[in-house]
This record gives C-alpha cells, structure tokens and sequence, in this order.
C-alpha cells in the first residue's frame, strides 16, 4: 500500500517532538494542580509536593536520557546528596536564611560530584554501557557512605531535617510549616523548573546535545567538543537532582541511605522509562503518576506491587519505546497527517 | 597559488603493517586533487591522518603554514578541515534541514544569517525542495546522504574538503552532477578538495590532478592523462580499464 510509505517520511522528528502542544498541555496541567489545594486538604496535599520532586527528579534524568541519549543510574545519589546537604545546613542553626543556604548547597553539593565523574569519564571517551555501570556504582557509594557517616548523617536511622522557611528580608518570613503552603512554594518551583528545561531544550545548547545522542562522531567531525557537552549536561541533570532532593528532605523533614539507593535510582529509570524519556512532560508525568501508583499499589498488595511495575515496565519497553508521551505523539501526529491528507484529497 | 595543506615524510604503522610510508604531498587552496590507488593503498588512512582520525607514526602535517600533526579531530574541524567518510556520517533520525542546522550552529551565527546560510547551503547540494527539507536522513537515497554530508561541511564553513567516495552508491547522472559540485565548490567558493575515488570516468571527467597510492607510497602523482599513460599504474591499478 502507498499510504504507508508516503507516510513514513512524515515521522516526527525528534528535534521538534518535543514541543508541539506539551507547553499548553503542561500550563494547563499546572494550573489544575494549583487548585487543588482549594478543594481537598489533608494527606493528599501533603503527599503530592512530594510526588512532584519525584517528578523533577525524573526530569533531570529526562533531560539527560532523552536529550543527550545519556542514561544515568546515579540520579538518585544525587538526590540523596542534595537531601543531605539541605539537612546539614538546616541542622547548623543560620536562622532564617537556613532553607536557602540549604537549597544552594544541595546544588552545588550534586553538581559539583557529577562535574567531577562526568569530567573524567567523558573527558577519557568511556562508552554508554560503561557509564552506566560508573553511575549504579555512584549510587552505592552514597548510600554507602550515608550509612557509614553516621556522626553526621544518623546512618541508617536516617537524619531529620527541619521545614525551611521563606525568608524575604525585611519584609517578613513566610513560614512553610503548613502542608498547604509549602505546596504552593513546590508546585510554582516546579514549573519553573519544566518551563526552564523546555528552554534550554529548544535553545542551541539542546540542539547539539541531540546531535551528541543522534551521532557523536559527526559533532566531533563538525568541531564540537561532545565531551564538553555531555560534562554539562550530567552537571546540570545532577545539580537538578540535588536540588529537588534537597526540597524533598525539608518537606518530608527526613532523609535516610535508602534514598540514594540501587532500587530508588532504577525507579527513577523506570519512571522516566514509562513516562516517555523524549518528552519533559513525559518524564515529569511519569515520575508523578508512577510513584503515586506505586505507592496507592504498595498499600492494597505489598506483595506484588513490584511485580506489576515490573510488567508496565515491560510492556512499555516493547510497545512503546517512546514511552506514554510518545504513544500520545505518535497517535496525535498520525491523526493530524490524516486530516491533512483527507483535506489535500477533498 | 597559496599553499594550503602540505605533509612532510607522513608515516602510518600499525604494528608490522606499514599502511602510509613517507608520504609527502602538497595541495594549493582552491585546488582538487584525487587520490586513487588499489584497495589497501593507505588512501583512507592518509584521509585520517589529515581529519585527525589517525596519529601518524611520523612525519609532519602542516595546514595554512600551522603544524597540526598533534591536534585532535575537533580543533582540527574547527580550522577548516571536514571530514566525509566513506559510509556518510549523518543524523539520520533528524530532517535534512536539522542536519544542516547543526552544522550550520557551530559557528554561533544570529538566528537569520544562520536561517540564510542554511539556504543557501542547501540550494547548493540540490537538497532545497521543501518536501525533502522535511524529511528525516534515514529515507533518503544514498547519492542524497552523500550530498548531505558534504553539505554538512559547507554549513560549518570547512575549507578543506576530506571527500572519502563521494560518489560510492550513486547513479551515474549523481554522479556527474556531484562532480559538478566539487569543481563548482572550488571555482567559486575556493574550497581545497581531496577526493578519494574509485570511478574512473568520474576522476577523468573531474579534470584535476591525481595522486596514485600504491602499497602506502606515493606511486605517481599529475594529470590524469599523463597518470593514465604511466606503465607503473596501468600495471598496479588501472590495468585495461582506460
């Protein structure tokens, strides 16, 4: 049949996938999320900040996995590391200030460990598969040295880390005590967040990191320093991890070792995996919707709600490679391809 | 004629194997040059060894008067020398205009004389119908891979042109509009080429000088002409094709 082929060359490229129509689905997602709190109160709004720094957590492996083809096992010790940053500093009594102090930290903290790792290892040309290996290995070592470190950290009995405040000088302190208040401080921050990303993957630097994950050794030929670029591009995934770790401590008021764990960074693979690693929005959706799911699974069958992640996994891996957001994609694209085929006919 | 590109003594060993011997070879800029020889002459590793893909073993490379020997491929890319390898190098999950964009990025233009150099870049390798514009690397024909690859190297503005068989894969009217390119690319934009070929009616008819490898060494090097009528070559390469 003709049609099949005449479509083919219709694919969406993977340089524009990313835009058409998320940004509107996005702000219209936000907007609903912001009132939320108008209707409901109690656990849930407690719980969902929550699930939205599992989703920020995705998107800094989002950015790196879907735009520069780069995966990371290592996105939870960056998290953990952010989470430990912002508890030590909030433990050192600096006043009001702490919670900023804190975030900035846990920031650098990451990005500082993932500038290091990722200068050495892509400086000296190690492949994807060995990487990947480097960044499981990472994850052990925090969690490894969470637990050891105990005088600081508390090791397995996990550190507290006090509710940061909103110090705006001399305009006063707003205090984020409130489950509702801090939900409005997370929800703005983490459309910043997206809106940011979504920048910077449209933005020239974006362009060449998928070119770095599309053919390496023809951004190398045309001049571009590849090691630079996937350096940069871990550094900032990193420094987004520990910052959204660092926000995950203050709100839940507790980090322990488990955080920086083998299991916790497959799960943030696997989110990120079945949200579609193309899209931002895919990732920030994935990680939501799946540790929410996995949460409300873990509660009815503690027993086999890993198994049946374990399945959705598989099942997205073969079926849709692009994960949900690119089965969206792809569905929306070929219903727009028709319609213009059917308009060209008539 | 300024000099562009000169090696002094160019060797390549790997292990036993002595893949360039000596070689010493000069090119002016705005000129085309192909490099034919038997397979396993060394021509694709004299390739690398002038993109950086190769360390020479020894000998010298000296580029618009610089030594350039110890420099890595990307430096090199960014002083002009672009590379087209044998099997085209391409983002072929991207659309032909993205590809160019990508080349085209690297030189931090603002966005319009970026948008004009891409134009203009793919007017000039036949690649500026809207429809193809659009279409993703992986679906087009072999002969436009080929073009777009080296459109890839007028967007970041190359100077010296690596074209390693160009024309491998192309029908015969690609062909002959591909040789067409390169001369044009030299007359009117004075780009240096090195052309790597095996279709001898394409190296004839491109009229520039040729340089036969044979075993790693220079065997002869002039018009074709006079290269076709040498015995040596008739005798290691060219047998009674010509």
């Amino acid at each position: 049949m003709t049609f099949t082929l005449r479509n083919e060359p219709r694919q969406p490229s993977i340089f524009a996938q990313v835009v058409r129509g998320e940004l509107c689905v996005a702000v219209v997602v936000f907007a609903l999320l912001g009132l939320i709190p108008l209707f409901i109160s109690g656990y849930v709004i407690y719980v969902l900040p929550q699930y939205f720094l599992f989703g920020m957590l995705a998107m800094s492996l989002g950015l790196l996995w879907g735009s520069a083809g780069i995966v990371s096992f290592g996105q939870a010790a960056f998290f953990a590391i952010g989470g430990y940053a912002m508890g030590v500093i909030m433990q050192a009594g600096l006043g009001e200030g702490a919670g900023y102090v804190g975030i900035i930290s846990g920031i650098a903290a990451s990005g500082l460990v993932a500038l290091i790792a990722g200068y050495f290892l892509f400086s000296a040309g190690v492949k994807a598969d060995y990487f990947v290996l480097v960044t499981l290995a990472l994850s052990i070592i925090v969690e490894q040295m969470a637990v050891s470190q105990s005088e600081v950290t508390g090791g397995w009995n996990g550190m507290f880390v006090d509710r940061m405040s909103l110090w705006l000088g001399p305009i006063g302190t707003i205090s984020l005590y409130d489950d509702a208040a801090i939900y409005y401080f997370i929800l703005p921050t983490l459309a910043v967040v997206y809106f940011a990303l979504s920048a910077l993957k449209r933005s020239r630097f974006g362009k060449i990191l998928v070119g770095v994950r599309e053919n390496e050794d023809r951004m190398s030929a045309l001049g571009y320093n590849v090691a630079f670029y996937k350096t940069a591009v871990f550094t900032i995934s990193g420094a987004l991890a520990g910052f959204a770790g660092a926000l995950y401590a203050t709100h839940s008021n507790f980090v322990s070792p488990s955080l920086a764990g083998v299991l916790f960074s497959t799960e943030v693979v696997v989110w990120v995996a079945i949200g579609g690693r193309l899209s931002l929005f895919g990732a920030l959706a994935g990680g939501v919707l799946v540790a929410a799911l996995s949460n409300f699974l873990s509660s009815i069958s503690p027993q086999y709600w890993q198994l049946a992640l374990g399945f959705i996994f598989i099942l997205v891996i073969v079926f849709f490679k692009g994960g949900l957001a690119g089965a969206f994609t792809n569905i929306s694209e070929r219903t727009a391809y028709r319609s213009l085929q059917e308009s060209g006919n008539g | 004629m300024a000099e562009l590109l000169r090696t002094e003594g160019l060797t390549k060993r790997f292990r036993g194997l002595v893949a360039n011997e000596n070689i010493n070879f000069q090119l002016e800029s705005g000129n085309v040059r192909c490099i034919i020889g038997p397979n396993g002459a060394g021509k694709t590793t004299f390739l690398s060894m002038i993109s950086g893909h190769q360390v020479p073993s020894a000998g010298r490379i000296i580029y618009k008067g610089q030594d350039i020997t110890r420099l890595s491929v990307i430096e090199r890319a960014r002083l002009g020398i672009g590379r087209k390898f044998q099997t085209p190098t391409v983002f072929d999950n991207l659309t032909v205009r993205e590809n160019v964009e990508l080349a085209v990025l690297r030189l931090k233009d603002n966005t319009r004389s970026a948008a004009m150099r891409i134009d203009e870049v793919l007017t000039a390798v036949r690649l500026d119908d809207r429809e193809i514009q659009r279409m993703l690397v992986k679906h087009l024909s072999h002969g436009q891979r080929q073009w777009l690859e080296i459109g890839l190297l007028l967007g970041n503005q190359s100077e010296l042109l690596l074209l390693d068989e160009p024309t491998a894969g192309m029908t015969s009217e690609e062909t002959v509009a591909t040789g067409r390119l390169i001369r044009r690319l030299a007359e009117e934009r004075n780009l240096t080429v090195i052309i790597i070929e095996h279709d001898i009616n394409f190296i004839r008819d491109l009229k520039a000088p040729v340089t036969v490898l044979h075993l790693g060494k220079v065997l002869a090097e002039g018009s074709f002409d006079v290269v076709a009528a040498d015995s040596t070559v008739r005798a290691v390469y060219l047998g009674d094709e010509v």
